[in-house]
């Protein structure tokens, strides 16, 4: 029996192999353009980068347009036998799916483009990875709940306490 | 934080992207807070310093603050 298993096993690998194509993993490239692309041009840059994902045979998952920033350290790189100096620089950064031998020659490619002051090439998941937001929020409303709790309960507490006074004063001028 | 950030969060993947979350665990020097500081278990603090280094490396976060 145990022989049988294995055969099947090995059919079913080989079918998933020829399904998924050789080696397509889930990959992140995030990289930092020069700062002395016009706000014109950024969008055709833009597009460059999609393309030259597209065009290695990537699917691109999710993406986003990139935006100035300020750069946390002065970062230098030699473009043309000029020494740079970069503080600023816009960052942006497109999740694809890529066969695993692709992605190195994606990386020779980027090496030799000077409009990239750098880059990075991760391996990441599918999913949608950022959630900032809402999580500080999240967790700045667990640290703000013992006080908020507090006063609320003192501030409801008060206005009953007043109109209950309000209503029994009443009675005793009343009588 | 005593307890696990990125579990009580529900935070599966560790992104570079999230500075406001690495932020959390860097010290004003911007050194990354040590797993027993940080409380988060072992795979994650591996997972957090990895993220950690690759946004510094995009100049997102600083190596150092002086």
């Amino acid at each position: 029996m145990k022989p049988m298993q294995d055969n099947e096993i090995k059919d079913e690998i080989a079918s998933n192999d020829a399904d998924t194509g050789v080696n397509e993993r889930v990959y992140e490239l995030g990289y930092l353009l020069v700062p002395s692309i016009t706000e014109e041009n950024l969008p055709v840059m833009y597009g460059n980068v999609k393309e030259l994902v597209s065009s290695f045979k990537g699917e691109i998952i999710s993406d986003e347009m990139p935006k100035i920033i300020p750069l946390a350290y002065s970062m230098v790189k030699v473009i043309s036998n000029v020494r740079n100096k970069f503080n600023t620089a816009y960052f942006g950064w497109t999740k694809f799916v890529m066969d695993s031998d692709k992605v190195l020659e994606l990386k020779k490619k980027l090496d030799l483009d000077p409009n990239f002051v750098r880059f990075l090439i991760l391996k990441t998941v599918k999913e949608n990875t950022i959630a900032a937001k809402r999580f500080v929020g999240r967790d700045a409303g667990h640290k703000r709940v013992p006080n908020t709790h507090k006063t609320v309960e003192g501030e409801e507490a008060v206005p009953i306490n007043k109109e209950e006074i309000d209503k029994e004063i009443d009675a005793m001028i009343a009588v | 934080m005593k307890q696990d950030y990125f579990s009580a969060n529900n935070i599966k993947y560790i992104d570079y992207k999230d500075i406001e979350i690495l932020k959390k665990f860097l010290n004003p020097n911007g050194k990354i807070v040590s797993h027993k500081r940080s409380g988060v278990t072992s795979k994650n603090q591996r997972a957090l310093t990895s993220a950690i280094k690759h946004a510094r490396f995009m100049g997102l976060l600083p190596f150092v603050v002086k």
